[in-house]
């Protein structure tokens, strides 16, 4: 292999090269894509949620983990007559799309009834109650008129991995050096999103993909740490209705029912205590809608397309009982001259 | 410790950085430590094992050699594997540390034990034999251990089970409990490395190592020790006992095929397997085109991982000042089987060609006589892979297409050809062939093998669909290596790049390292490594 073109100092020109290319392919990208991709390792407990204020005046919503909220741009202060509702939770709020979710289906029932009304789906996939506490601490900064807080008490063992994801990613674990470069974060990203889900099927994706469904089954048949999620979500939910009451914004909660088969075999809903929880946190601007008691008389089989996600028309049939509430109405006329 | 692991660079500087500050002979206690701490990070019991093969080969090597050791040095030594039993079973527990440390069972501590008593005994009788026939002995003693320790730890199960069924096929009924055997990683190159050794010294073609520490370190050398290149004495040890001075070139030499290791294994290697290992699960319904694309994946898969393998143990090495063998040479540019074999894992082929094929009388008897020859040998090899039939049937796959290039003329001729044309047929069909092979090797049952041959009989127009975003996954991360080979395939090293200027150097050092990084998440072991 020796070869007599091989230089004999301590570095070559070749390599002076390339490590001056990788220096500007990572300023390049600190520059203009830092913000898209900052938190992807902080999984969903970035500060920012992936709320990113705009030069033009807007708010983008970009990631702030490997979930994403659905793609959406508003003004940071809404017009003046307009009112704001803003939704934040986890897949159930959020819906198969963005027009069929009942956060739009809120919206465009206020409009149809003349309202000016603007309604943002800020739920993402996956969120327990922590990180979705982190994204309603960035839209209270934006103003919302009011704010709908999904209950759901399902997604604590995934919250409690990307805690210690995020952790660890912080860390000075060696492990991780190497996607604390952007440049690298943003080519691994871009491999893995643009070319990895756009080639493999899921079939074979999934094979790869790190598989603790049995580890988070083992957990959620354990009663201390159900206890211990059980607590956490009603002591973190309590603080997130004490943001909202301190921001002044007024809070519909609405509180999860899973879909059970009940030991007749006839379908029924499971509310897993959370109706009773955010019963007791009610008052004059705190209400409640329970979806055991929306969808008491529906059809679950055609209701529910699983065991906790709903179908568009339940998405409809939520956002009408939302507007039953009268929290907006009353917040109208309270602001009406 | 693998190579793609974090723990590896921090290994490898930290070894690189003292290995050229220290005088000669604490260069070999260095390499020694290092090579024990990485092999036991696997498993501290393994190190038990290649301490037995070391003590063993050093005094059965000075022995053929005419170099006779004092007893008490031999029982000493051939006692350290049950001393580091000891210490495993009863010093490493006890350490402060939060470590699972593995059990070592009775049974290890008395095969241990008796290593020791056996092997001394054996050494004092080999040496009363006339001058003679002394050497010959030595060697057979060093052959039988290193190839008792290679067939009890990998195919002592293998064989019970074959013969288990083979009597139930003749109605006859046994209940044996087979003990759990651990396959320690590394055994087969060690072992085989070891038998060359003792063997080449026999024939003159090398001296033995005089220091206990410079044997236990040649032949447990870090980069090359898990998945080779199965190095011979005769040109390997001289570079231990030589003096080597620091040269700038080794740095750049080393650090490109560490680069173009990393590239091989972790951009085209784990990248193909995704779609090899969806493939080859017995669970994935299939049909001629993915059955298809999965053995062309797995191709570039076992290429990639292996080479790539070579590559970053022989820039490891290259740090260190020490040049192992290219193992690998554009194998998929074969033009027939021969020629495969003269490019895929050379210093294997090389090793059954020197030590097998030829005494068993090579092609020195005629053509019935060394298709005979050619078939055990390639059965062997195929064996050497790994204790399953499939193995078997891939070298004896070998073996026919080895036998077919021989007896049919046309196939010879094209082997042969040197026009363009004739050269792209003869490439293209061995490829096709090499398929066949690897299709045979990455199937873990018959039973799986058959599976994956009944779906080449269909061909459904949906399938075509379905596979072409996958096909086009598997292109994009074999299409930088068919790009770089191109521009290396002059070089008859992959990982040559001196020819380029400078400027096309850095340009592709850097997509390189981008492309490494992007795949870096992958995390998945060499295959070799179950070997």
């Amino acid at each position: 292999m020796p070869s007599p073109r091989t230089p004999a100092r301590l570095t070559t020109r070749a390599f002076l090269l390339a490590v001056g290319l990788l220096i500007v392919a990572e300023g390049v990208v600190r520059l203009f894509f830092s913000s898209s991709m900052s938190g992807r390792f902080d999984y969903g407990y970035n500060p920012t949620a992936g709320f990113v204020e705009r030069a033009d005046g807007t708010v983008s919503l970009e990631r702030s983990g490997g979930r994403r909220f659905f793609p959406q741009r508003f003004p940071v202060q809404p017009p003046p007559t307009t009112y704001r509702v803003m939704v934040v939770g986890d897949s159930v709020p959020r819906g198969s799309s963005l027009e069929s979710s009942y956060a739009r289906q809120l919206g465009s029932l206020f409009a149809s009834e003349g309202a000016l009304c603007e309604a943002w789906n800020l739920a993402v996939p996956g969120y327990g109650v922590r990180r979705v506490q982190v994204v309603l601490r960035q839209a209270l900064r934006y103003h919302p008129s009011l704010v709908v807080l999904h209950v759901n008490d399902s997604n604590e063992y995934e919250d409690e991995r990307e805690w210690r994801r995020s952790r660890e990613f912080q860390g000075w674990h060696p492990r991780n050096w190497l996607m604390k470069s952007l440049v690298f974060r943003r080519l691994y990203e871009a491999r893995t999103e643009k070319v990895s889900w756009e080639l493999l099927p899921e079939a074979v994706r999934g094979r790869q993909g790190v598989n603790d469904a049995d580890a988070e089954i083992a957990a959620s048949m354990n009663p201390a740490r159900l206890a211990e999620w059980g607590d956490r979500v009603r002591t973190v939910t309590r603080e997130s209705v004490r943001l909202c009451t301190e921001a002044g914004v007024p809070v519909v909660l609405v509180t999860q029912a899973r879909r059970t088969r009940l030991a007749d075999g006839r379908l029924g809903l499971d509310d897993g205590g959370l109706d009773a929880f955010a019963q007791s946190l009610t008052n004059r601007t705190v209400a409640w809608v329970a979806m055991s008691r929306v969808f008491r008389d529906a059809d679950l089989a055609t209701t529910y397309a699983d065991g906790s996600h709903v179908r568009p028309p339940a998405h409809q049939a939520l956002a009408r009982a939302l507007r039953d509430t009268g929290l907006l109405e009353s917040r109208r006329a309270a602001r009406a001259p | 410790m693998s190579f793609v692991s974090w723990q590896y660079p921090f290994f490898l500087l930290a070894v690189v950085a003292l290995y050229w500050r220290l005088p000669l002979r604490g260069r070999w206690w260095l390499l020694l430590g290092a090579s024990y701490l990485f092999y036991a990070a696997w498993d501290v019991r393994f190190v038990a094992l290649l301490l037995t093969s070391t003590s063993l080969d050093y005094f059965c090597g000075r022995a053929i050699a005419g170099e006779r050791r004092p007893l008490s040095h031999v029982a000493l030594l051939s006692a350290l594997p049950l001393g580091w039993l000891i210490v495993c079973r009863e010093v490493l527990p006890h350490l402060p540390v939060d470590v699972a440390w593995p059990d070592v069972g009775g049974w290890s501590l008395a095969m241990a034990a008796v290593l020791p008593v056996a092997f001394t005994l054996l050494y004092a009788w080999g040496w009363r034999l006339a001058e003679s026939r002394r050497a010959r002995a030595f060697v057979t003693l060093s052959i039988a251990s290193n190839l008792a320790v290679l067939g009890f730890f990998k195919y002592f199960n293998f064989f019970a089970v074959s013969l288990v069924t083979l009597l139930a096929g003749a109605g006859i009924t046994v209940h044996w409990t087979l003990p759990t055997i651990l396959l320690p990683i590394a055994i087969s190159f060690y072992t085989f490395q070891s038998i060359s050794y003792a063997v080449d010294i026999h024939r003159g073609k090398a001296h033995p190592a005089r220091d206990f520490v410079l044997f236990a370190a040649y032949l447990g050398f870090f980069p090359q020790l898990v998945s080779g290149p199965i190095e011979r004495a005769g040109r390997f040890l001289p570079q231990f006992e030589t003096p080597r001075v620091w040269d700038p070139v080794c740095l750049h030499q080393g650090l490109r095929l560490i680069l173009v290791g990393l590239f091989k294994k972790m951009v085209v290697a784990d990248n193909c397997a995704l779609v090899a290992n969806h493939v080859f699960d017995p669970r994935t319904p299939l049909d001629g085109w993915w059955a298809a694309l999965g053995v062309v994946a797995f191709a570039f898969q076992i290429y990639g991982d292996f080479s790539g393998y070579t590559d970053l143990a022989r820039g490891s090495a290259r740090l260190l000042g020490i040049e192992l063998s290219n193992n690998f040479q554009f194998p998929y540019l074969a033009r027939g089987p021969s020629e495969f074999w003269q490019r895929w894992h050379i210093t294997l082929s090389t090793w059954f060609r020197d030590y097998v094929y030829i005494p068993l009388g090579g092609n020195r008897g005629g053509t019935g006589r060394t298709l005979l020859n050619l078939w055990i040998t390639m059965v062997v090899a195929g064996l050497w892979h790994g204790a399953s039939w499939t193995f078997v049937l891939w070298g004896a796959y070998h073996a026919l297409l080895l036998s077919l290039y021989r007896l049919a003329t046309p196939l010879a001729r094209l082997e042969a050809s040197t026009s363009r044309m004739g050269r792209i047929v003869a490439v293209a069909l061995m490829f096709g062939l090499t398929l066949g092979g690897w299709a045979i090797f990455r199937c873990t049952s018959l039973a799986q093998l058959t599976h994956w041959v009944a779906a080449l009989a269909t061909w459904p127009a949906a399938g075509a669909i379905s596979v072409l975003r996958p096909a086009g996954w598997v292109l994009v991360h074999v299409a930088p290596l068919v790009l770089w080979q191109w521009a290396t395939v002059s070089r008859r090293d992959e990982a040559e790049t001196d020819a380029w200027p400078w400027g096309a150097r850095g340009l592709a050092y850097a997509v390189v390292l981008l492309l490494v990084a992007s795949s870096a998440a992958n995390d998945q072991e060499f295959i070799y490594f179950q070997f």
